[in-house]
């Protein structure tokens, strides 16, 4: 009974957008995380898909939706860089799965909580990229703490603007 | 059993996903002999298939972003830009003729240069084509220091090609597809590009850090290199052609991980954080043009000419040399046994041209010091004997000095001709 009460509140909460924002966000954010570290001289403080990740996965609540959304923008950030393909595809892949399992059990409607998820799951992606790096793979790799923490805080801001924007887009009935 | 994977779905799919994944990772890392991971630098068909879709998604957006970008910031740059037009048209107009007589003065020597350096043999790289194109993209993360251009395979780019602009080199590319191309900047921590310092000639790698700086590593301590000097592509490297910029030198810090050694951090010469357009060097053959070229060709002949004359002459030499036995062996046995012999009346020397015979010269004032004044050697005579030697036991002056050395005599004649006045 338990089970399917959680059920009945997470089927009640769980947001629907159109499909166009389904394939529109994410591409945007690919597109704008390629382009804008032109503009802004290569200071990249932020991570857009992995905003928009988090932002699906605890919209629609479903682990296996966030960890797919996760792994399909990891592995796309992978193959416009350099480095092997796979790396950012694994960090959030984690990140969707652990933000839609935490939608399921907390209020998502907060906004200060979504800030607060989103700043630890950039600095959890952060660990686990340079984890698999330089640990797993055993590849050279030189990076900073302060980097990562910037660009975690980088990424609450732009949760700050982007989540109300997107919110703005969902089906109400 | 259905329970289990409905209950841990969730769970199953992250495990499976990772999994795939990580393999994936292991497939494109290999452990190099010495033990160390690095990624392989041609990728798989199938990493590169990935690279290609996410490549054909992002690409056209860019190329819009950009076009439109470009378009709407012209409008009102192009307004700017004809204020002022007439006072800035004359001065251009002083500096082009400026510099017409420095252009006139510096392409005489680079053809001079061109043929010297032709002549000498050197296999050296000039530049010979350029496609310009425009930079529409990066890869999004300050780890990987890569950028996309908007031409590719089908303008003729190609792996490895270097990549500069007017200002100096900015990287290489290192994976094209049809329409456009990724270009590793030289400010990444995988780039490596041969430089050399202009003033030390000092050579070294340079490649990125993680701030993204050029630096120079891998190169020992050294007290001459100093901030400022500049940074040239060694052009061993088989990418840059040797000699176009590279930057200057910042500062000198230690290698944190070599006591001996030091990282020269370097302030590039191009923009890399502000790069629109670059130049793409498609081909590296030698660039010569008609006149250059014809003028390459008469010294080639013209340099034959001169060795076939030289060898002529040297042929000549040998033959002299064989008909002249006293320069070319001393030690040969006398043609005739009997004149070797003691107390045998030597045969008269063949006359020999003077020329070829190196002489003393005459002192002005000769002394017993001076050549050919010493007494002869009398092996017997008592010490008397031998004081009253120079005015009895005077040999008869011979001619040439090679008929002793012919006739096997340890005693040399003195030259009794007069002393010539210079």
């Amino acid at each position: 009974m338990s089970v399917l009460g959680a059920n009945f509140r997470r089927d009640l909460d769980i947001r629907r957008y159109p499909m166009l924002i389904y394939v529109l966000a994410p591409l945007v954010a690919l597109v704008l995380q390629a382009w804008l570290p032109r503009v802004l001289r290569n200071h990249v403080f932020f991570d857009l898909p992995l905003v928009v990740t988090v932002y699906f996965a605890l919209g629609r609540r479903s682990p296996i939706q966030g960890t797919l959304m996760g792994a399909a923008m990891g592995l796309f950030e992978d193959a416009l860089s350099h480095h092997a393909i796979g790396v950012n595809g694994v960090a959030k892949t984690v990140a969707g799965f652990l933000a839609a399992s935490v939608g399921i059990r907390i209020d998502v409607e907060n906004f200060n909580i979504r800030l607060v998820l989103i700043f630890l799951l950039s600095l959890l992606s952060s660990a686990i990229y340079v984890f698999i790096y330089s640990v797993l793979l055993g590849l050279d790799l030189q990076w900073s703490w302060f980097t990562e923490l910037f660009k975690a805080v980088g990424n609450s801001l732009i949760a700050m603007v982007l989540f109300p924007l997107l919110d703005r887009l969902q089906i109400r009935d | 059993m259905e329970s289990f994977f409905t209950r841990y779905r969730n769970l199953l799919v992250l495990l499976a996903i990772l999994g795939a994944q990580i393999v994936g990772l292991a497939v494109q890392v290999r452990r190099t002999s010495a033990g160390h991971s690095t990624l392989d630098p041609q990728d798989a068909p199938s990493v590169r298939l990935i690279r290609l879709w996410a490549n054909a998604l992002v690409s056209p957006p860019e190329r819009v972003i950009q076009s439109s970008t470009m378009d709407s910031g012209n409008l009102w740059q192009n307004y700017l830009d004809l204020r002022h037009v007439r006072e800035q048209n004359t001065d251009l107009q002083k500096t082009i003729d400026r510099l017409r007589l420095e252009q006139a003065a510096l392409l005489e020597d680079a053809r001079q240069g061109q043929r010297l350096q032709a002549l000498l043999g050197f296999q050296e790289k000039y530049i010979y084509t350029t496609v310009a194109a425009q930079a529409i993209g990066s890869s999004g993360s300050d780890q990987s220091r890569v950028f996309y251009l908007d031409k590719g395979s089908a303008e003729g780019l190609d792996r490895d090609m270097a990549v500069i602009t007017a200002d100096g080199i900015v990287g290489k590319i290192r994976e094209v597809f049809p329409h456009s191309a990724q270009v590793l900047a030289i400010n990444d921590q995988t780039s490596g590009a041969g430089v050399i310092l202009l003033t030390t000639r000092i050579r070294g790698i340079l490649r990125g850090n993680a701030a993204g700086q050029p630096q120079i590593i891998g190169i020992l301590a050294d007290q001459r290199i100093q901030p400022g000097e500049i940074v040239l592509t060694a052009g061993g490297d088989q990418v840059f052609p040797r000699g176009l910029p590279v930057g200057v030198v910042e500062k000198v810090v230690r290698d944190p991980e070599r006591d001996s050694f030091i990282d020269v951090i370097v302030k590039s010469a191009a923009h890399l954080n502000r790069l629109d357009e670059v130049l793409v060097i498609t081909s590296t053959q030698p660039r010569f043009s008609q006149q250059q070229q014809q003028d390459l060709a008469t010294s080639e002949a013209l340099k034959g000419t001169e060795a076939e004359a030289i060898k002529e002459q040297q042929k000549a030499s040998q033959i002299m040399a064989e008909r002249l036995p006293g320069l070319t062996d001393a030690n040969l046995p006398p043609a005739n046994p009997a004149s070797a012999q003691p107390g045998a009346n030597p045969p008269a020397p063949a006359p020999v041209p003077e020329q070829g015979t190196p002489k003393p010269l005459h002192p002005l004032h000769p002394d017993r010091f001076s050549p050919g004044s010493a007494p002869a050697i009398v092996p017997d005579a008592s010490p008397k004997q031998k004081l009253e030697a120079p005015t009895n036991a005077r040999p008869k002056p011979v001619r040439d000095h090679r008929t002793s050395a012919r006739g096997g005599s340890a005693t040399r004649p003195p030259q009794t001709k007069p002393a010539r006045k210079p």
